[in-house]
């Protein structure tokens, strides 16, 4: 046996050593690098060389460098990271409501009261010129309240836009890398040795893309790795990849959504629920849920606020000389109902929707915080449509010219394709467009057209509290006389004109709290009076024109008396009387409350996400990544190995000059 | 388990990274003295704060409202009580035109010292409070309420009481035709009384000359019951205008409570409670203090610290 053996056995454990320690030292010199897998080199015992005496070992061989990786912490530490991220972005997003959503003096609640306040002040004072210029401010105020609040929800529209599409374009670059990294893979594959260093890339690259949108993987034979978004859509496939683009929404073109374009062809919409986690679909929750949502809040306060100022102060009597002659104008101009085609519709010749959908609100009390979706019902009768309310999910089915929820849908001629849909927004822009219209302190109608009192013949204690105008007269110059006729409050009514001629006539039961006529009676020449005492039979209400308007305050009450009234989303009832709904105070409440809510759980679910996917990145990392105190151990080891190889060789050549003294000696 | 050196850095330093928020939020409540600064930090809290304030605000319009209807009832208790002076002076001057030895001439100047106290109570009648209003111009008047008109002096406003609502109904004037022109008959069955009327009437029979004393007598006597009816009815008034500025007293007493009860709720809701604050403040920095230490202590041990050479 020759001596070489030796030699062959000490030079292979001392490059299987020196092996080792370069890969230790670049797993020491890659420590920091992130998605960096620790590398081990795997060695194998050299086959025996057989002899008569038996197999004399060979050594050792360098067999591989493999990473440390594991396919399911990995996939864990992308999952979960695509998820806190979606909550991260959502969060970021919802706290750009609170600027809108602000409590206290700087709020829309606090100028929405002061209005309302400042109408208490107006009939205290109905001729002092200086207060109606404290009310046209209040109201000024208030209107710039709303529309800086539509504006702000349009800078917040904007940014989601623009995040979406620096996401896209963050998306389309990492999966041209990824796709780019997959053909190295491939082409690294007939060497027969795994690129450690590109199955990292790729994986961070993967890891990377979740932050923006859930992604789901499949291997392929060829060593490359498919990429699937929105629910089994290829973003990559081997080496090439499609690209995603920011598309508006179908109705709403100031809306987003994603889109992907597949081989060149025209983009194609992903609906945004399939889109799952990552920073996009937190955008487009936000947009599609939280803003939306925030925006129709604000929309139907605005809306019905201002309709019921508006309203009351065009029943009322301004101070424009003659007195009367100019009739009241409204308040406010606020925005107006829409309803937006799907850009689907089927389209006549000059790109108009074949047909149209008008909106027109009946009664803004009872609008709702919500949008809908109107489509044709294809299963019931012709010209019957679904219409469901996206707040709270509930459908019914109507046809055109129906009323719903205080506004009134007119659709066609010609009814909708069976394709066709349409969003309705009644209140959603509401706010955005508010002005104060008024800027004459005449204008104001802090009287109202009739006058009620109680002569003192009366025998009861009955005293008018308010006369409060809730309906156009039916003639401005009548006189009405309520008279009780009885003490347990039946009373007669009848109205007669400025000649004495009778018009109309009637009869009812006063219930004590109530006004006279009572909800669903109405009004008697277009208004209702409270009072308060106990009325003895025989007594009499007057009701007579108002002759002096300059120091009359009725509609200044009536306006205040709208801060007590609920006249935010109540629903009529089927017997004309009114149910459910806030007053404009409690419904700015309620709105903040919700938004706030909503921030408060969103913040939950980003702490909780964030946790959990810190804890997957952790266990990812501490099984892949390198730890400096092993590698400083497996330094010490593999340096000790290196010594005993050299040992090997020392002794090797040790052992031959041994035998060439034997033979030259 | 093993760990991963980048990992326990990283994990050292985004922990440092969230104390010190932590600390700054802190920070952030002590010195603006807010626990709720945005909606989002405590939702509920913010309603309640929210809610409170838009109370202290009616509370602000209801004590404005309340201000402008003392205001105009304290003008009209002061006007009536000077009414009532004018009155009884009135009165002692029918008195006094009764003395059968007085003459016709002596009797006019009783008269004409009556002319000046009708002008003067007119005015008086006719009373503004400064910003447009007429004292008891009732439910409206756009000229002074009284004006003379053949047959005496007539009311020209509207009748009633104009209100104002300051959590309860408050007035703002006084019904003008009732509280001058309406007084209780004190003959049963005939038509209430008008004061101006009354002293009209006085007046108009005391200046005609050549009346004998029965007639004086008369003219004295009616007169002076008349003037008694439409006083005791002037000082009816003036106690229900005191009345109602009494009332007034404990409605102001209320609103004040509901005030201070809605900035009570508000702060309470809103505020920085300052004990706690502290004390959180410095549970807080001892944290962080204590994770500075650990990551400073953590970072120092590595195994390559014993190798030598």
């Amino acid at each position: 046996m020759s001596g070489t053996a030796l030699m062959t056995v000490g030079v292979r454990a001392m490059s299987a050593s020196y092996a080792a320690l370069q890969t230790t030292s670049n797993n020491i010199a890659n420590a920091s690098v992130e998605g960096y897998s620790r590398q081990k080199t795997i060695l194998a015992t050299a086959p025996g060389q057989y002899t008569g005496a038996g197999f004399f070992g060979r050594g050792v061989d360098v067999k591989s460098i493999e990473r440390t990786h594991n396919a399911f912490l990995a996939r864990e530490a992308a999952a979960t990271r695509s998820l806190a991220s979606l909550d991260e972005t959502r969060l970021y997003q919802l706290h750009q409501l609170e600027s809108i959503f602000k409590h206290g003096e700087q709020g829309l609640g606090s100028a929405t009261s002061q209005l309302l306040n400042s109408m208490s002040d107006l009939a205290a004072r109905p001729a002092d010129g200086a207060t109606r210029e404290v009310v046209l401010a209040r109201a000024a105020e208030l209107a710039a309240r709303f529309a800086e609040s539509g504006r702000n929800f349009d800078a917040i529209q904007l940014g989601v836009k623009s995040e979406l599409t620096a996401a896209v374009d963050s998306v389309n670059n990492l999966a041209g890398q990824i796709a780019k990294v997959n053909g190295a893979i491939a082409a690294a594959r007939g060497l027969g040795q795994p690129p450690n260093h590109l199955l990292d890339e790729r994986d961070r690259l993967i890891r990377e893309i979740s932050r923006f949108v859930q992604v789901s993987t499949l291997p392929a034979d060829d060593g490359t790795v498919s990429v699937f978004v929105g629910g089994g859509q290829r973003l990559v496939l081997g080496d090439s990849a499609e690209q995603l683009t920011v598309m508006s929404d179908r109705f709403d073109s100031s809306r987003q959504g994603i889109g992907i374009i597949e081989g060149g062809a025209p983009a194609r919409r992903l609906k945004t629920d399939t889109l799952g986690a990552g920073s996009m679909a937190g955008l487009l929750r936000f947009q599609n849920e939280d803003l939306a949502e925030a925006r129709t809040l604000v929309g139907q306060l605005a809306v019905a606020l201002g309709s019921a100022l508006n309203a009351q102060q065009q029943l009322g009597m301004n101070l424009r000389q003659p007195v009367g002659s100019v009739p009241s104008q409204a308040l406010f101009a606020y925005g107006e109902p829409v309803a937006l085609p799907a850009d689907t519709n089927a389209r006549g010749p000059g790109g108009e929707p074949v047909t149209p959908v008008t909106l027109t609100v009946t009664d803004a009390s009872q609008l709702r915080a919500s949008e809908y979706l109107l489509k044709p019902d294809t299963a019931g009768a012709p010209g019957s449509y679904l219409l469901t309310r996206l707040s709270d999910g509930r459908t019914s089915t109507i046809t055109s010219g129906q009323e719903v929820d205080g506004m009134r849908i007119d659709i066609g001629p010609p009814d909708a394709a069976p394709t066709d849909q349409f969003l309705l927004q009644p209140v959603t822009r509401g706010g955005d467009a508010m002005r104060a219209l008024l800027s004459d302190p005449l204008d104001l109608a802090a009287a109202s057209p009739q006058t009620a009192d109680t002569p003192s013949t009366n025998t009861g204690t009955v005293a008018v509290s308010a006369l409060t105008m809730s309906s156009t007269p039916l003639d401005r110059t009548a006189t009405a006389t309520i008279t009780f006729t009885s003490s347990s409050g039946a009373y007669s009514w009848d109205l007669v004109d400025a000649l004495g001629a009778p018009i109309a006539g009637g009869t009812g039961n006063w219930v004590a709290g109530q006004p006279i006529p009572a909800p669903p009676d109405g009004d008697i020449n277009g208004f209702q009076v409270t009072f308060t005492g106990v009325p003895a039979s025989g007594d009499v209400i007057e009701v007579v024109p108002t002759t002096y308007p300059e120091s009359n305050n009725g509609n200044a009450l009536a306006l205040a008396a709208l801060r007590d009234i609920a006249i935010v989303g109540r629903t009529l009832q089927s017997d004309g009387t009114y149910a459910g709904g806030l007053t404009s105070a409690e419904s700015w409440v309620a709105a903040l409350a919700d938004v706030g809510v909503r921030i408060e759980g969103a913040e939950a679910s980003a702490a909780i996400s964030d946790t959990l996917a810190t804890q997957a990145e952790m266990a990812r990392a501490n099984s892949s990544g390198v730890n400096l105190d092993e590698e400083a151990a497996r330094l010490m080891q593999f340096q000790q190995s290196y010594q005993a190889a050299a040992k090997v060789l020392q002794v090797a050549q040790s052992v031959f000059d041994t035998l060439l003294n034997t033979v030259s000696g | 388990m093993r760990i991963a050196t980048y990992t326990l850095f990283n994990t050292g330093v985004n922990n440092l990274q969230r104390r010190q928020q932590d600390l700054a939020s802190s920070q952030e409540q002590m010195t603006t003295g807010k626990r709720v600064a945005r909606v989002g930090d405590d939702p509920a809290a913010a309603a309640r704060a929210e809610r409170a304030m838009i109370a202290t605000q009616r509370a602000d319009a209801n004590q404005r409202a309340l201000d402008a209807s003392r205001s105009a009832m304290m003008l009209a208790e002061s006007a009536l009580g000077e009414a009532g002076e004018l009155m009884q002076q009135a009165r002692d001057t029918v008195m006094a035109a009764g003395n059968p030895s007085y003459t016709d001439a002596e009797r006019e100047m009783l008269v004409l010292s009556l002319r000046g106290l009708r002008d003067q109570l007119l005015v008086v009648a006719n009373r503004a409070d400064g910003v447009g209003t007429f004292l008891f111009g009732g439910q409206g008047s756009a000229s002074p309420p009284f004006v003379d008109a053949p047959g005496g002096v007539q009311y020209q406003g509207s009748d009633g009481q104009t209100q104002v609502d300051a959590g309860q109904p408050v007035p703002l004037a006084i019904d003008g035709r009732h509280a001058w022109l309406e007084a209780t008959n004190p003959v049963a069955g005939d038509p209430p009384l008008s004061l101006f009327d009354t002293l009209d009437r006085v007046i108009g029979e005391l200046s005609t000359p050549g009346r004998g004393d029965p007639e004086v007598a008369q003219t004295v006597h009616d007169g002076l019951r008349d003037l008694d009816a439409s006083l005791n009815h002037l000082l009816v008034w003036r106690a229900r205008a005191g009345e109602t500025l009494n009332r007034q007293d404990s409605l102001e007493n209320r609103i004040a409570d509901a005030r201070l009860g809605a900035q009570y709720e508000r702060s309470l809701a809103e505020d920085l409670d300052m004990v706690q604050a502290i004390s959180e403040f410095q549970t807080r920095q001892t944290g962080y203090d204590a994770a500075l230490r650990a990551y400073s202590t953590v970072q120092r041990m590595s195994l390559f610290n014993y190798i030598n050479g």
